[in-house]
C-alpha cells in the first residue's frame, strides 16, 4: 500500500498504491498503513539517516476524498468527532518538525487528499491540466475536517482562505500555484522528483509555520481591527450571496474566524466540532445524496437505454450563433469536440467564435488553461454559413430562435448533409419536438435537447424524447451530454418537459399570493427565504408573461375538462389584457426595468392588486407553499412519467432552476421533510388554498423506488 | 420597602485560564448562552418578564467588547424585551452586579432581573482592555499605583504574616475545596459545557494543581518579586514609609489562580418571582462599596462588611457564615484578623485560591456558593465580600428565606 524507498541522499520516497482500487482514497486503511511507516522515519531522524521524505502516487490520482458513503450514514456525535480527530492526529503526526515531507503531487488531490497534501511542509505538482487541485467540501454542505480550513488560513490568511473553502473550486496546477495552494510546478514527473529532491537537499528543518515562535497568520487575526471589519464584511456578504440554511459556508467564515484566535491544536478541534455539526446535518445529507449518490445513479447510465455501444462524439454541428448556440459550442469545445458553428451569414457566425474566445481569455486569465491550449480549442471551432460543412458531423444541435417554421428549415438543410450515423437535436423550449419532427427525413434521428442559460455553465441537459425517437438516438444523446460533462436527465415531450413546468408552478404560486392581497415586496422576499434564487414575480418577468399563460394553458389542454384552473390566471389576464405588461422584454411587467437602473416592482401594481393588512403575515405557509407547489408538481412528472427517476428529478430541479440544494432537489424535499409530516401538511394547504395541493395518489409507490432514501424520522 | 429576593444561582465550572485550559476554545459570549439558557430551562422561565441581565466582566474588550451583557441574552434567545449591561467593578463586578439588581428591585423600578459576571481569562487576558491605571505612567506615578500581588505581599508584610501563614491558609483551601468537591457540595449548582454536538466539554472545576501538600506549597518560587525589583515596591515605600522592605510572599500556590467562568444569580422582587413560578431561596438584606487607600488596595473588604452590617442593622455576630474572595492568601487573613471571623466560618469550601477567580464572575460564584453552604448547613445568614482594584470593597449579606 505504501512503498518505501531510500536514496543515497537519505531521500525517502513514499508511494501510495492502495490495494484493489483504481485511486487512492484516504480512509482509516491508509491512516493505519501509514503509523508504522511515520515510526519507522522517526527512528531514522533520530540516527540522522533521514534528510526528508516524497509523498508520491503511483496511481493517476494523488489521493481522493474522503468516504461520502460513510459520512452520509453517520449521525454519532462522539464518533464523527473522533473520525475528525484522528484525521487531524494522523496529519499532525506527518508535519510534525523535524521531517521534512514534501507532496509530489502527479494526480488530482481533492477534499481530504489535498489536505494531506497542506499538511505537507511544500507542495510540487505536474503542471497537467487534468490534474484537479482543491477543497470543493463546500458542494456537498460540508467544510474540511482534517485541518484544511485551519493550514488555508495560515497559508494564505483569513480572507484569500475563506475565498477558495467558499467556491469549492478545483483548481489546475496552474490555478493552484497562483493561488498560493502549491509551491512549485514541475512540467513532468521526472522533474516533480528532481525538484522534490532539491527542495530537501536545500531546507532541512521542515517546520510549519504555525509550529515556529512569533508566526503569524498572514494579515492578521480576528482579533486585529482591519482584519474584523473583513471578517464583518464577508458575514453580510453571506447573508447576500448564500441562503441560511446552507451551513457550510457560514461554518468556514465561524472556523476561520474563531480558528484566527486560538493556537493552531485548538483551532483544528473547533474545525473538529463545526464539522461534526455539518455531518450530522439534514441539510448535508440532502447533498451528498443529490450530488454525490443521485449524481452517480445518472453517471452510471441508469436512465441511459440500454443495449446501445458508448456514442463518442467528435465533431458537433451547431445552428444559431447567439448566446445559446454559442454556449453550447464553447462546451464542446472545452470537451475536446470538434465544432462547426452555423448561421446565416458567415459574419454572423464570426460573433459565436467571438463568444467562445473571450470565454477562453477569461480561462487564461484564471490560469485554468495556458496560451498553447486556448489556441487549440480555438483551432477547433469552424465558423460558416453554409450547411454542407455538416458533413462528417456526428451531431448537428439546433439553437435558433423559437419559431417552428424557422426550426424546421434549418434542419431540413442541414439534413442533407448528415449521414445514416449521425442525429440530429433542437433546443427548444416550447415545441413539441414531434411536431417539429415532422418535417424530418428521420424522426428516430430527431431528439430535444434542451440546454439552460448560460449553456456553457449550467450542468443539465434535458433529453427530450419525441413520439418517434428512437431508444438509440436516446443512448447517443445521453453520451453526448456526458461527454460535455453535464447531467442528463430524460424527459417526455409534454409541455415544458420537466424543468419548466415544475418551475411555473413556483411562479403561479407567488401570483396568486399577489391575487391574495400580498405585497409584491413579501412575495419576492419569501420567495428567496424559501431557498429559491429569484423571487417568482421576478422569474414571471423574466420569461415573459405570456410563457407562464401559455404552460398554464397547455397543462389545462392537457388534462381536459377536469382540470381546476390554477387561480393565477386571473391575475395573468390582467397584466396580459388589461395593463399589458408582459414581462422583461417590454420592460414592463410586475417589475419596471428603467434602462439605466436596477429594476423595481411596478408602482401602480397596489392599484390592480391591493395589500389587504393582516395582523400576521403567515411566512412559514407561504415559503411552504412556493415549495410544496413544485414539489408536488415533481410528482406529478413522475407519475406521468415526464421524467423516470427520482435522482433525475432531483437534480433537475437543483440546476434546471435553482431548487434549493439544500433540500436535497425537489423530490428529495418529502424525505426531508418526512413522508407523514409532508402528506399532511399538504392536506391542509388543499383545504385552505384548493386541489393543486392534493397529494398524486401514487407519490408513495414512486417514493419507495429512491435508491438511496433515508427518511427522516 | 419592596424586598430584593435570591431565586436562584448558577455557575459553570472554572476552566484552567490557559490556552491549554479545556474553556479556552469556548468564546465567554457561549459560556454566558449556554448559563443563560441552563437558568431559563431550570425555571421554564418566560424571559419576557425580566427586565434586565446585569453582566460584570473585568476585561470587557475584543471577545468580552461591546457590551457583552446584552450581546449574550440574544445570543441565548431571550425575549427580546430584555435588556443588558456590562459593568466593571474590577474583581467585585459579579457581586457588584448582584447589588445592583437587587438596588434595582428594591427601588421597584425593576422587578425581575439576572445579574452575574463572566471571564475567559484564557482568551481575553487580564490587562487586554489596556487602561491608564496598568499603563498610564503620570497617572501611575502620580496615585503610586502598583500591581495587586506587590499590594498582597505589602499587606502581608505590614501585618507580620510570614510566607508559612499564607501557605498554610492556602493549603486549607485546596483541602476544603477537595472535601467539598467529594460530598459534591457545588454540583447542583454547576452548568456543564457542552459543544454544539453535544460533547461535554467541561462537566466540574478543572482541578489544577493535584500537589498542594505544605511543603509543595513552600517549594514554590514568590511571584511577584520581578515587580518588586522593577521599582514597584519602592513606589510601594512612597506611600508606606515605615515599611523596610516588600518581602514576597506570594506565589503561584497562595495567590488565586486565572480561570475562565460564569455565574448567573436571578433576583426579583415577591410578585414577580411567584408570577415566574419561582420560589426565593434568600434576601439581599445589604449592601456596601467602600474604598480605601490605593497602594495597599486588597483591604477594602474589612470597610465593606462593616458598612454592610451597619447598613442591616447587624453585628458580626450575627453572620452565619463569610465568604471573603481568596484573591490572595494576604487578604483573607487580614480580612478574618480585623474582623475576627472564627476559622470554621469563613470559606467554608474553599475559594479562589484553589477552584481559582473568574474576575468578573467570581462576586455571583460566591453567592451561590454561599447560598448553597447555608441550605446545606442549614443556616440563615452570609457574609461575601471582595477586595477590589483602586481600594474598593464590596460586600453583600444575604439572609435565607
Amino acid at each position: 500500500m505504501i512503498y518505501y524507498q531510500k536514496d543515497i541522499h537519505n531521500i525517502v520516497t513514499l508511494t501510495l498504491d492502495m490495494k484493489g482500487r483504481n485511486m487512492n482514497v484516504i480512509n482509516h486503511e491508509i491512516r493505519e498503513a501509514f503509523v508504522p511507516v511515520l515510526r519507522h522515519l522517526q527512528e531514522e531522524k533520530e540516527k540522522s539517516a533521514l534528510k526528508g521524505v516524497i509523498l508520491t502516487s503511483a496511481k493517476k490520482t494523488f489521493l481522493a476524498g474522503g468516504d461520502l458513503e460513510y459520512l452520509y450514514q453517520a449521525t454519532d456525535s462522539t464518533e464523527i468527532f473522533a473520525f475528525a480527530e484522528e484525521m487531524k492526529a494522523f496529519l499532525r503526526e506527518l508535519e510534525r518538525p523535524g521531517v521534512p515531507v514534501v507532496a509530489a503531487i502527479n494526480g488530482s488531490a481533492i477534499g481530504a487528499g489535498f489536505e494531506l497534501a497542506l499538511a505537507c511542509h511544500h507542495r510540487i505538482a505536474v503542471d497537467q491540466s487534468v490534474i484537479k487541485l482543491g477543497l470543493p467540501e463546500v458542494e456537498i454542505g460540508l467544510i474540511p475536517g482534517g485541518g484544511g480550513i485551519i493550514r488555508l488560513m495560515w497559508l494564505l490568511g483569513i480572507e484569500r482562505a475563506f475565498a477558495i473553502l467558499k467556491s469549492g473550486r478545483r483548481y489546475s496546477p496552474k490555478e493552484a500555484l497562483q493561488n498560493g495552494i502549491i509551491d512549485e510546478l514541475a512540467t513532468s514527473e521526472k522533474e516533480m522528483m528532481q525538484l522534490a529532491r532539491q527542495w530537501l537537499l536545500s531546507n532541512q528543518e521542515g517546520r510549519r509555520p504555525w509550529d515556529q515562535k512569533n508566526a503569524e497568520i498572514p494579515k492578521g487575526t480576528a482579533r486585529d481591527q482591519a482584519t474584523a471589519q473583513v471578517i464583518r464584511r464577508l458575514t453580510a456578504n453571506l447573508a447576500r450571496d448564500t441562503h441560511p440554511a446552507l451551513p457550510a459556508p457560514r461554518s468556514i467564515l465561524k472556523v476561520l474566524a474563531e480558528g484566527s484566535k486560538v493556537d493552531f491544536d485548538t483551532a483544528c478541534r473547533i474545525e473538529s466540532r463545526y464539522y461534526t455539526q455539518l455531518v450530522r446535518s439534514q441539510q448535508c445529507k440532502n447533498m451528498i445524496k443529490a450530488f454525490w449518490f443521485d449524481a452517480n445513479y445518472i453517471k452510471e447510465g441508469k436512465n441511459r437505454p440500454s443495449g446501445y455501444g458508448k456514442f463518442r462524439p467528435r465533431k458537433i454541428g451547431v445552428i444559431g450563433a447567439g448566446l445559446m448556440g454559442s454556449g453550447i459550442a464553447l462546451a464542446c469545445l472545452l470537451n475536446g469536440m470538434d465544432v462547426v458553428l452555423k448561421d446565416v451569414s458567415k459574419l454572423i457566425a464570426e460573433r459565436g467564435r467571438e463568444f467562445v474566445e473571450a470565454r477562453l481569455k477569461e480561462r487564461v486569465a484564471r490560469g485554468v488553461i495556458n496560451e498553447d491550449q486556448r489556441a487549440e480549442i480555438l483551432s477547433r471551432i469552424k465558423t460558416t454559413e453554409d450547411s454542407s460543412d455538416f458533413t462528417s458531423c456526428d451531431l448537428v444541435i439546433e439553437a435558433v430562435f423559437e419559431n417552428r417554421m424557422v426550426k424546421q428549415k434549418v434542419t431540413r438543410e442541414a439534413e442533407d448533409y448528415l449521414d445514416d450515423f449521425s442525429f440530429f437535436a433542437t433546443n427548444t423550449i416550447s415545441i413539441p419536438i414531434t411536431r417539429l419532427a415532422e418535417a424530418t427525413r428521420r424522426p428516430e434521428h430527431y431528439v430535444g435537447l434542451h440546454f439552460f442559460h448560460p449553456a456553457d455553465e449550467i450542468p443539465l441537459v434535458e433529453i427530450v424524447k419525441g413520439a418517434q425517437t428512437s431508444p438509440e438516438t436516446i443512448a447517443r444523446a445521453f453520451d453526448f451530454v456526458r461527454a460535455i460533462r453535464k447531467t442528463p436527465i430524460i424527459v417526455k415531450d409534454d409541455w415544458g418537459f420537466f424543468a419548466a413546468r415544475v418551475r411555473n408552478t413556483y411562479i403561479l404560486e407567488g401570483i396568486t399570493m399577489l391575487q391574495e392581497g400580498y405585497s409584491p415586496a413579501l412575495i419576492e422576499n419569501l420567495g428567496i427565504q424559501a431557498g429559491m434564487p429569484i423571487g417568482a414575480l421576478s422569474l414571471a418577468d423574466e420569461l415573459g408573461l405570456n410563457m407562464v399563460m401559455r404552460y398554464e394553458k397547455q397543462a389545462a389542454e392537457h388534462y381536459g375538462p377536469k382540470y381546476i384552473q390554477h387561480p393565477a390566471v386571473n391575475v395573468l389576464n390582467v397584466m396580459l389584457e388589461e395593463v399589458d405588461r408582459p414581462g422583461i422584454k417590454k420592460r414592463a411587467g410586475f417589475y419596471d426595468y428603467p434602462v439605466e437602473d436596477a429594476p423595481i416592482l411596478w408602482t401602480d401594481i397596489a392599484e390592480h392588486f391591493p395589500v389587504k393588512t393582516r395582523r400576521n403575515i403567515p411566512t412559514e405557509e407561504l415559503m411552504n407553499r412556493f415549495l410544496t407547489a413544485q414539489v408536488l408538481e415533481a410528482i406529478w412528472c413522475m407519475q406521468e412519467r415526464v421524467i423516470h427517476s427520482i435522482p433525475a428529478a432531483n437534480l433537475g430541479s437543483i440546476y434546471g432552476w435553482g431548487f434549493p440544494a439544500f433540500r436535497g432537489g425537489v423530490i428529495q424535499y418529502i424525505l426531508d421533510r418526512g413522508v407523514d409530516a409532508f402528506t399532511r401538511n399538504c392536506q391542509r394547504l388543499r383545504k385552505k388554498h384548493g386541489q393543486r395541493f392534493q397529494v398524486p395518489s401514487k407519490m408513495k409507490q414512486i417514493l419507495a423506488e429512491d435508491h438511496m432514501a433515508t427518511e427522516k424520522a | 420597602m419592596t424586598e430584593a429576593f435570591i431565586y436562584d444561582a448558577l455557575r459553570t465550572p472554572r476552566g484552567d485560564g490557559k490556552p491549554t485550559g479545556a474553556l479556552y476554545e469556548i468564546r465567554p459570549i457561549q459560556l454566558l448562552q449556554i448559563t443563560l439558557q441552563s437558568l431559563q430551562k431550570r425555571h421554564k422561565l418566560d424571559t419576557a418578564l425580566i427586565d434586565d441581565v446585569l453582566i460584570g466582566c473585568v476585561s470587557p474588550t475584543d471577545d468580552q467588547g461591546s457590551n457583552l451583557a446584552k450581546a449574550a441574552v440574544m445570543y441565548a434567545g431571550w425575549d427580546l424585551s430584555v435588556g443588558g449591561m456590562t459593568i466593571n467593578r474590577f474583581c467585585a463586578s459579579g457581586l457588584e452586579a448582584v447589588n445592583l439588581a437587587a438596588m434595582k428591585v428594591r427601588s421597584g423600578w425593576d422587578s425581575l432581573i439576572v445579574a452575574g459576571g463572566v471571564e475567559s481569562m484564557s482568551r481575553v487576558p487580564m490587562g487586554s482592555d489596556m487602561g491608564p491605571l496598568l499603563y498610564d505612567p503620570e497617572v501611575i506615578q502620580t496615585i503610586n499605583y502598583i500591581p495587586q500581588g506587590v499590594s498582597a505581599d505589602l499587606i502581608a508584610t505590614r501585618d507580620g504574616f510570614s510566607r508559612s501563614d499564607l501557605d498554610e491558609y492556602a493549603h486549607q483551601s485546596y483541602e476544603r475545596v477537595r472535601k467539598a468537591r467529594s460530598e459534591n457540595r457545588f454540583s447542583q449548582s454547576l452548568v456543564p459545557i457542552y459543544d454544539q454536538n453535544g460533547l461535554l466539554i467541561l462537566e466540574e472545576d478543572e482541578l489544577l494543581h493535584p500537589n498542594t501538600g505544605l511543603s509543595e506549597l513552600a517549594a514554590l518560587a514568590p511571584a511577584f518579586a520581578e515587580y518588586g525589583d522593577w521599582g514597584f515596591d519602592h513606589m510601594a515605600r512612597i506611600q508606606y514609609p515605615e515599611v523596610a522592605r516588600v518581602i514576597p510572599m506570594h506565589t503561584a500556590g497562595n495567590s488565586s489562580r486565572m480561570v475562565d467562568g460564569a455565574a448567573l444569580v436571578l433576583v426579583g422582587n415577591k410578585e414577580q418571582g411567584s408570577a415566574a413560578g419561582l420560589k426565593a431561596r434568600a434576601r439581599i438584606r445589604s449592601a456596601a462599596t467602600v474604598s480605601v487607600e490605593p497602594t495597599i488596595m486588597l483591604t477594602g473588604s474589612v470597610p465593606a462588611a462593616r458598612k454592610a452590617l451597619e447598613r442591616a442593622g447587624m453585628t458580626a455576630g450575627d453572620i452565619d457564615l463569610w465568604e471573603c474572595n481568596e484573591a490572595f492568601a494576604s487578604a483573607v487573613l487580614h480580612f478574618q484578623r480585623a474582623m475576627n471571623v472564627p476559622n470554621d466560618r469563613l470559606n467554608v469550601n474553599g475559594g479562589a485560591i484553589a477552584l481559582g477567580h473568574p474576575l468578573g464572575a467570581t462576586g455571583a460564584m460566591q453567592i451561590g456558593t454561599m447560598l448553597d453552604e447555608l441550605e446545606r448547613q442549614d443556616l440563615s445568614t452570609g457574609l461575601v465580600t471582595l477586595c477590589v482594584g483602586g481600594g474598593m470593597g464590596v460586600a453583600t449579606i444575604i439572609e435565607r428565606v
